[in-house]
């Protein structure tokens, strides 16, 4: 495989990553734990690795309108958020994806306050699931980098022309270093060309960008945006084939079907604690209880059909939620009215029963007992055709401690 | 900073030596007798075409883009009200990067935002003064029609002390109106933002002087702001025939004082050796229809300090 072999943590990779995309213009604020990223990026641009614009923000308001102004100048951008700056932003999430601005914002996933907890859980960013941005989380370092890349790739394509949020986890993969291969200039020019917009703010060639409307002249604009996060389903698996072939490493495009033993029952996940339920998955083998895991690879565009024919192979899956929704449907968290609503076209005989497991909030670790509890709870489930309870909150259930199967 | 940069011939001499050439261009529903829309037309033409507008959301984003009407012979783009100033910082940025990496052959473009009272002073303050003290390559307006006006004439920080508006309404309780004195928004850049090397404060009844202030803001390289006393017949209740009268006016009473700091030099315009009573001018405006003898006294005790700090000249070093 091409390329230098280094030990970075995901913000690291990201940085890499960005210095191959040159990208053009850097807008930043301080807020744990993404800050890391910009003390990399800044680096680069002082001792001129990376010929950027570094412009230091008001706000992460700022921030964004700052991005949204250089993309639609024509310039390749990155920003990025943890926590409540994500949401401090929210304003200018829908102009600039209603602005057709494929800026790229960077989350490493910080708790919203109260009270201030640093640590990482996914409610900062899913509230804006519905802003019109491509998401999606890196479960390692190595695959921050990559998404940097395809998300480029992808949002830029003028048949989609989407910002994205390129997600990871704070602390467990924006701060724990792994093995990254960090690709040579070679290969990422041949996989991502230079950002050519259409009709960039630019004199010679004038154009009017968001004037006011009739009501009846936002529907098509609404529509158009529904249809090219449709347009993005159609394209990110050429992505993927495209990013094998040049970099040699491979993707599921949508959503990762990871069954070694042939398992019934499966958790369904996002994000880094995909790492620890893969070790689990093995150490169950072993004591001959058999689990299977289905991990999201893009929450925008959410993959119906694909995520709808992954989870028809079992009769149970756990959702895992790392964030919250409250008073949601259901009562857990945001991932589980969206896996219902996949699964509800499914014949009867096909769709599985859901379970919802709260954890890894607040930045809890999820541990491999807890998996092994969940296990036990699909897997009784499975056994009895019937679902007992619908939601599990991880460190507050009164049978955690009894691992018997 | 680019080396792409165009230098823009000044001064203009007199309206008839003013290019013919119009960048904001009929196709819009601003009101008859609209100070902004006046504003708006002096300061792109004096720009002309190699400049970039960005529109905050307020009268010159509704009223001039309704229905996808687009006024602008360059380009536009609409902003949050929030964020004018951000915005135009990355439209600034992008092109300094895209000249110097060679992505972009054209000229540096002048780069505006034409921001309301509330968009500069209020809710995107924040954002202009973000821009101001990293010193971009960009020129702030702030078109002060005093109020926020697309809305409806509601309050913001540039309203006068005592004026009507639909949130602050005259009554038993609150006689006065508007309870507080408005900021002083050129004073408020220029000694907060030491690297901003010209601000000045201009009105639609001074075209020239206008039209010469906005080439001087763009010749500068770096950030530049200039406060645009812009009357409004809908928002100040004046008959739409007498808007160039109330900006003149306003300048006779001291209401509205014309000046410039360039590079640290204070210079005033405009303003009369002796100024005729404020009285004359909150007379023939309805928002001010409600105001007792002692609260004209008190407004008139506000202008006289003001005029009274705005000469000797003050000026700082550079």
């Amino acid at each position: 495989m091409k390329g230098e072999k280094k030990f970075l943590a995901g913000l690291a990779a990201v940085a890499e990553a960005a210095k191959l995309a040159d990208v053009d213009v850097i807008s930043s604020f301080p807020i744990r734990p993404y800050t890391g990223l910009m003390v990399d990026l800044s680096l680069k641009v002082a001792n001129g690795e990376l010929d950027a614009e570094f412009v230091h923000a008001e706000g992460e308001h700022g921030q964004l309108a700052i991005v949204h102004g250089a993309s639609a100048s024509g310039a390749r951008t990155m920003t990025g958020s943890s926590g409540v700056g994500v949401t401090y932003a929210f304003e200018t999430y829908s102009p600039i994806s209603g602005g057709r601005c494929p800026v790229q914002m960077v989350i490493a996933d910080r708790t919203l306050d109260p009270p201030g907890d640093f640590g990482s859980e996914h409610s900062d960013v899913l509230c804006a699931r519905d802003q019109g941005w491509i998401m999606g989380w890196a479960e390692t370092p190595q695959e921050a980098l990559d998404n940097t890349l395809i998300y480029y790739r992808l949002g830029e394509d003028k048949r989609v022309a989407l910002p994205q949020f390129n997600c990871q986890d704070g602390y467990f993969v924006s701060h724990i270093p792994g093995d990254v291969v960090v690709p040579e200039q070679s290969q990422v020019n041949e996989f991502l060309p230079p950002y050519k917009l259409d009709k960039p703010l630019d004199p010679l060639r004038p154009y009017g960008h968001g004037p006011q409307i009739y009501s009846d002249q936002g529907p098509v604009l609404e529509l158009q945006r529904a249809i090219v996060m449709d347009k993005a389903k159609e394209i990110i698996p050429g992505i993927m084939d495209d990013f094998k072939r040049i970099f040699g490493r491979k993707y599921d495009p949508f959503i990762e079907d990871y069954n070694p033993n042939n398992a019934e029952v499966c958790l369904f996940i996002n994000g880094a604690h995909a790492h620890t339920a893969r070790y689990a998955i093995a150490n169950l083998k072993s004591q001959g209880v058999n689990l299977a895991l289905c991990k999201l690879r893009f929450v925008r565009p959410w993959a119906t059909d694909e995520i709808a024919e992954a989870l028809s192979r079992y009769k149970v899956v756990g959702v895992i939620e790392t964030n919250n929704s409250f008073g949601v449907a259901r009562e857990a968290g945001v991932f589980t009215p969206e896996v219902a609503a996949t699964l509800y076209d499914l014949p009867e005989n096909k769709r599985p029963m859901l379970i919802s497991f709260m954890a890894g909030l607040g930045g809890e670790a999820i541990r491999l007992k807890d998996f092994y509890f969940m296990a036990k709870k699909l897997i009784n489930t499975a056994q009895r055709k019937k679902l007992e309870k619908p939601v599990y909150w991880i460190g507050f259930e009164e049978d955690e401690e009894d691992l018997t199967f | 900073m680019s080396d792409n940069t165009v230098i823009l011939e000044e001064p203009i001499a007199s309206v008839l030596k003013a290019p013919l050439e119009e960048q904001y261009v009929p196709g819009h529903r601003t009101c008859g007798g609209c100070g902004p829309a006046l504003a708006y037309r002096l300061i792109a033409k004096a720009a002309g075409p190699n400049t970039i507008f960005l529109g905050p959301t307020g009268c010159m984003y509704v009223a001039n883009t309704s229905y996808v009407c687009v006024p602008f012979a360059v380009p536009w783009m609409h902003t949050q009200i929030t964020d004018g100033g951000g915005v135009a910082s990355g439209v600034e940025a992008a092109y300094q990067a895209m000249i110097r990496k060679g992505k972009y052959k054209g000229d540096f473009p002048n780069i505006i935002v034409m921001g309301g009272d509330g968009g500069t002073s209020d809710i995107g303050l924040q954002a202009v003064s973000g821009a101001m003290y990293r010193n971009h390559d960009l020129l702030v307006i702030s078109y002060d029609n005093e109020s926020y006006a697309n809305t409806g004439i509601q309050v913001s920080p540039m309203t006068p002390y005592g004026a009507a508006t639909s949130f602050t309404p005259p009554g038993i309780t609150i006689p006065e109106a508007k309870k507080f004195w408005p900021k002083d928004l050129t004073a408020l850049i220029y000694y907060g933002h030491p690297m901003v090397k010209y601000v000045a404060n201009a009105t639609i009844g001074y075209p020239v002087d206008l039209m010469n202030k906005v080439r001087k803001a763009l010749n500068k390289k770096g950030a530049s702001f200039i406060h645009v006393h812009s009357a409004c017949p809908k928002g100040w209740r004046f008959d739409a025939s007498r808007t160039i009268e109330m900006a003149k006016l306003a300048i006779q009473t001291g209401m509205w004082i014309n000046y410039e700091i360039d590079e640290g030099k204070k210079k005033l315009d405009h303003v009369p050796t002796k100024m005729k009573p404020v009285e004359e001018y909150l007379k023939t405006q309805g928002r001010f229809n409600h105001l007792r003898a002692e609260d004209v006294q008190k407004i008139q005790r506000f202008v006289d300090s003001k005029v009274a700090e705005a000469r000797p000249v003050a000026a700082r070093a550079v």
